[in-house]
């Protein structure tokens, strides 16, 4: 069904947690030797920085706490971007609450908790599924939750502000969020559909995808967007019964599916269970510039997989357990961090020969 | 489990009449001073027990507690059960293992059904059997595996000094030992020629678990701290007596590096005790040359391997010779020094198989066996012998028993109920659970005994019943219960009902757990659950206000029942008041509730009626002429759309008295009157009907509208005519 992929050209390491992993992020890194990855634990919940060294020559380098910080419920989507020479964490929560976290980028410590916003009546009630930066200009946070209000967080020098962009008394539930430009985001929830939202217009969404999933005898929910910085009219998607696809604004009225029984009956399914994150991928060459970029996804069955456009996709792990969320570090996209269900992080490093051969 | 205070702040279970034992008393410590007042037990997380200790209440001495200060309870977890040998492994570890087996043990069955398919008859072939005995061997290997890797640090420069192995980084756990002991006695059945030297292997492995203080290896372990110390090691006993337990047991290059460490070695003094370096060097060479029955050694390790029985007795007897040979040597005479002469003869009296000398060396029953099957009886064979040794040996040294001795007597008294019964008491669910198939892999006796039905089990075989007691530790964990699934589908009686209860059991609070629960459904064909699922899931959200995610799950479900409701709910809350805040709720939930609802009408109906009700809205704030024409027109569409709830019909005749009543002049035509007046008729004849929907009306509302629109036809008359 798959390509299983040349796994020769892989480093994959595992490392076992003993408590379960949320989600995963890497940290800008300040020094190519020392490594740091921002990961989500649910029990006690809290947020852990551990490090790696990447040039060490054990062939397996142990992941290390650094320093960990308690959150007051379990953490429900996480993000890490610099902001000023800072590297910040943006934790959301299962109460609704987001915790914003200063990093030192030399050793990994968590430096102070920033920002802690929890308010049900101004804020969220009910638990917020994701969160996004914007974090080429305004460095303002957008909140999405599932008791259907959308928020944003400006964060200011000396103080937060936070209002409301949507409040839909329960009506949507929101499960994702992403920026497109400095101005507009992208959202998405219970059912196939997206919503484009513009920050001078506001009211409402300002474009919205009604897609029908399987020709409506399958509907979902989307876990994960993303949007490529070159490329800001496309979203790709991820959701349930193994769905990815791409949506361009210019071509509202039709979905580019790219895996899963999704949108077209006739496209091969390739996972059939729920999409847990979706990123563009930097590492995998673009085929055609006319197509879709290459996007990663992980799965509930346990398959991390590279998928283009009219392609066959290219397995990369397939883990007995699900794949509840990747990264794929900015700096060096041939690594890849994911954390699986069975309390373990594991460390995929692509195409470390040929760079050596090189 | 009902149990009383006593003074000694220890728990004591009632003991039971008639029974002949003692009850065992557990010791709990709570650190609460007495007296306790009240004692709660629970039931917690899979076999841990909360139990709750509280001291009397402050109001009976009040005094008191306030000067101590003390806390009025504790809570105390309490593990109960299983994994007596195995408190040192974490939860962690645990959890580590049963993710790992899930994997192993899920491939084997695998195996085991595609084998059964492709044989027709009940029993499988030979060469199935042969297949399956071989998936097995995979199988317990792997598990092994699972259990720890000995990895092992080797230091570049060894210290001759180190006669030990040095420290593994994991310690052995009882549970790999007691799988070892298993896979040695029932899966790997070419070794059985060579059975008594396996044995030797896994107690090198395990011996410090079989006791802390009473073994070989911890006698090994105090002379190693002290050896670097000693200055002339042969002047101590205690090397002697480490050297014979060492030897006994077989450890040979133990055995050898420790008689190098002699000061005869010294260069110093090699001059002077030539004769007694000459024999020391002489038992290094005879131990280093005993005859092993095995293929194969390890390297690093001493012997000389012979493959068949005559070959290894030929070999046997020429060594023997030797060794005698050097016992009546006449250098003894020479060798001045005490203790190396006692010592080293006793050595060869251990390799000649001198049971007394055997039994001195030796600390712990399993070792005293080890030790007549290597120098006594090498060629025992059959379960039978064994056993008969076991029990002499037992008899010679009796030792305090633990679970991996328990478990080497139940093998080796051939019943595998008491096998699986004292794994389960001494290392917990996990491994009876996983055993179940290499005790059945060889034995046909074996597999009826544990796979058939009991009556008394409801149906259940004693396999299936470790596997249920195994899935039920999973399910109770949050963090395990997605890897009991795999075990209770193996369960063909009553796994497909516990695995039911297991995901109904499953929290809907959370929409990604429920999407994980429905994915298990949807692996295992459970349809229905996964139906009962997202009901469950659609009322906790509706009834949390989150309405989207509530009709997406009642969607989902194909709940038309709870669908309906909430669409007849809907439009009677419609009839109410329509403010443009609450407008756009109803609007949402009709564009949500889509066309799955039974419900006539609709969106285009809730949209044509918000388009009504404002411009009405206008006309009563006092609006123009043109406005309440529009409004009107509005009104006879609506009354004419076939779609129109009939229950709208009243709220829209009551609206109508507005526009009746206007003040230049009549609105309505003759025709469009009588189409209201038909309307009006209609829904007073209904009234009469048991399922009419009135609402909340004045009594008079129908005369009220009756009344006007016959004022209204009149005028209209008047001025059509």
């Amino acid at each position: 069904m798959a390509d299983s992929g040349d796994r020769r050209r892989f480093i994959y390491n595992l490392h076992e947690q003993s408590k379960p992993v949320g989600a995963v992020r890497w940290l800008p890194s300040v020094s190519p030797f020392l490594r740091l990855a921002a990961m989500s634990v649910l029990s006690p919940p809290a947020i852990e920085i551990h490090s790696f060294s990447s040039q060490s020559p054990n062939p397996n380098p142990d992941l290390n706490l650094v320093s960990s910080y308690p959150l007051p419920s379990s953490a429900t989507s996480l993000t890490s971007f610099k902001s000023h020479n800072y590297t910040l964490i943006a934790a959301s929560t299962s109460t609704g609450s987001l915790h914003i976290f200063s990093v030192n980028p030399y050793d990994g410590k968590i430096e102070s908790q920033i920002i802690s916003i929890s308010d049900k009546d101004s804020f969220h009630c009910g638990p917020i599924q994701s969160i996004d930066v914007e974090t080429s200009s305004t460095g303002e946070c957008a909140t999405a939750g599932e008791d259907g209000r959308v928020n944003l967080v400006l964060i200011g020098e000396d103080k937060v502000e936070n209002f409301r962009v949507c409040e839909s008394d329960g009506l949507v539930a929101y499960t994702a969020v992403k920026w497109g430009s400095p101005v507009e985001f992208v959202t998405g929830g219970v059912g196939p559909g997206l919503q484009w939202w513009d920050k001078r217009r506001p009211g409402g969404p300002v474009a919205q995808f009604k897609g029908v999933w399987g020709h409506g005898t399958v509907t979902g929910m989307i876990h994960s967007l993303d949007i490529h910085p070159s490329r800001k009219h496309t979203c790709v998607v991820g959701g349930s019964s193994g769905a990815v696809y791409a949506w361009d604004l210019r071509w509202q009225q039709q979905a580019i599916t790219l895996a899963g029984t999704g949108l077209e009956a006739k496209s091969q399914p390739f996972s059939e269970s729920e999409v847990w994150e979706v990123k563009y991928d930097a590492f995998t060459p673009q085929v055609s510039s006319t197509k879709v970029l290459p996007v990663m996804m992980c799965s509930e069955d346990g398959f991390l997989a590279v998928l283009q456009q009219d392609e066959r996709p290219v397995q990369l792990l397939e883990e007995p357990c699900a794949i509840n969320s990747f990264d794929i570090d900015p700096q060096n996209p041939s690594d890849v961090i994911v954390a699986l269900e069975w309390e373990s992080v594991g460390i995929l490093s692509r195409g470390r020969e040929e760079t050596e051969m090189a | 489990m009902p149990g009383i205070p006593s003074d000694s702040s220890s728990l004591i279970p009632f003991a039971l009449e008639g029974s002949s034992q003692p009850p065992p008393v557990y010791p709990l410590q709570h650190g609460l001073r007495a007296p306790i007042h009240r004692i709660h037990i629970s039931w917690s997380r899979g076999n841990l027990l909360n139990v709750t200790c509280l001291r009397p209440p402050p109001d009976q001495q009040e005094e008191m507690a306030r000067e101590d200060d003390e806390i009025g309870g504790k809570a105390v977890e309490v593990l109960l059960g299983g994994a007596i040998l195995e408190g040192n492994i974490g939860e962690h570890k645990r959890r580590r293992i049963a993710y790992e087996s899930v994997k192993s043990y899920a491939f084997l069955h695998d195996k085991k059904i595609s084998l059964a398919k492709m044989e027709t008859g009940d029993n499988l072939s030979a060469p199935a059997l042969t297949y399956w005995w071989q998936y097995t061997l995979e199988y317990s290997k792997s598990i092994r595996d699972i259990l720890g890797n000995a990895r092992l640090h080797r230091p570049l420069i060894e210290d001759p000094k180190n006669f030990l192995k040095p420290e593994e980084v994991e310690q052995p756990i009882g549970t790999k030992a007691a799988w070892e002991l298993m896979e040695i006695f029932y899966v790997d059945m070419q070794l059985l020629s060579w059975l008594p030297e396996r044995l030797v292997d896994w107690l090198e492995g395990y011996d410090s678990l079989l006791s802390k203080t009473e073994t070989v290896h911890s006698k090994l372990a105090i002379l190693q701290r002290k050896v670097t110390s000693m200055r002339v090691v042969e002047d101590e006993p205690g090397y002697w007596n480490g050297l014979a337990a060492a030897l006994a047991v077989g450890w040979l290059d133990v055995v050898a590096k420790l008689l190098r460490l002699h000061g005869s070695y010294d260069p110093d003094q090699f001059d002077k005790r030539e004769t007694e370096n000459g024999l020391v060097e002489a038992v290094v060479l005879l131990v280093s040359e005993m005859p092993r029955m095995r293929p194969n050694l390890p390297n690093g390790k001493l012997g000389i391997c012979y493959q068949t029985k005559h070959d290894y007795i030929k070999g046997l007897e020429k060594w023997r010779v030797k060794v005698s040979g050097l016992e009546s040597s006449p250098f003894w005479v020479h060798c001045n020094h005490r203790p190396t002469r006692d010592g080293l003869i006793n050595l060869l009296h251990i390799l000649l198989g001198d049971a007394k000398h055997i039994a001195d060396a030796t600390s712990h029953w399993l070792e005293l066996f080890i030790s007549h099957l290597l120098y006594i009886r090498p060629l025992t064979n059959g379960l039978e012998g064994m056993g008969n040794l076991a029990e002499k040996c037992m008899n010679l040294k009796p030792s305090a028993n633990n679970g991996l001795t328990s478990l080497l007597a139940g093998i080796l008294s051939e019943n595998p109920e008491i096998v699986l019964a004292d794994c389960l008491k001494a290392f917990g669910p996990w491994i009876v659970a996983h055993a179940v198939d290499l005790l059945t892999a060889n034995s046909e006796y074996t597999d009826g005994l544990l796979n058939e039905e009991r009556y008394q089990l409801g149906g259940a075989s004693i396999g299936e019943l470790y596997m249920l007691v195994y899935a039920q530790a999973l399910a109770s964990h949050p963090l395990t219960w997605q890897v009991a699934p795999a075990y209770l589908s193996t369960c063909l009686n009553q796994g497909r009902g516990l695995l039911e209860i297991l995901l109904l059991r499953q929290p809907v609070q959370n929409y990604r757990v429920v999407l994980k629960t429905l994915e298990i459904c949807h692996l295992y064909e459970l349809g229905n659950i996964s139906t009962h699922i997202m009901k469950m899931a659609g009322m906790y959200q509706w009834k949390h206000g989150h309405k989207g995610l509530g009709i997406y799950w009642f969607q989902q479900s194909r709940d038309k029942t709870r669908l309906s409701q909430i669409a007849h709910k809907l439009f009677d809350n419609i009839g109410k008041s329509l403010s443009d805040d609450s407008f756009k709720q109803w609007e949402g939930l009709m564009e949500l509730l889509g066309s799955d609802v039974g419900i006539a009408g609709g969106l285009e109906f809730l949209h044509k009626y918000r388009e009504f009700k404002r411009s009405l809205q206008q006309i009563v704030n006092g609006g123009t002429v043109e406005a309440a024409k529009k409004s009107t027109e509005l009104l006879v569409q609506l009354m004419r759309n076939p779609s129109t709830p009939q229950r709208f019909w009243l709220p829209l005749l009551l609206d109508s008295v507005k526009l009746l009543e206007w003040r230049s002049g009549p609105l309505l035509g003759v025709s469009e009157t009588n189409l209201l007046l038909g309307k009006l008729q209609e829904l007073s004849m209904a009234k009469l009907r048991p399922d009419f929907h009135g609402g909340e009306l004045k009594p008079n509302a129908l005369g009220d509208v009756r009344l006007a629109l016959a004022k209204n036809l009149g005028r209209a008359i008047l001025e059509e005519s």
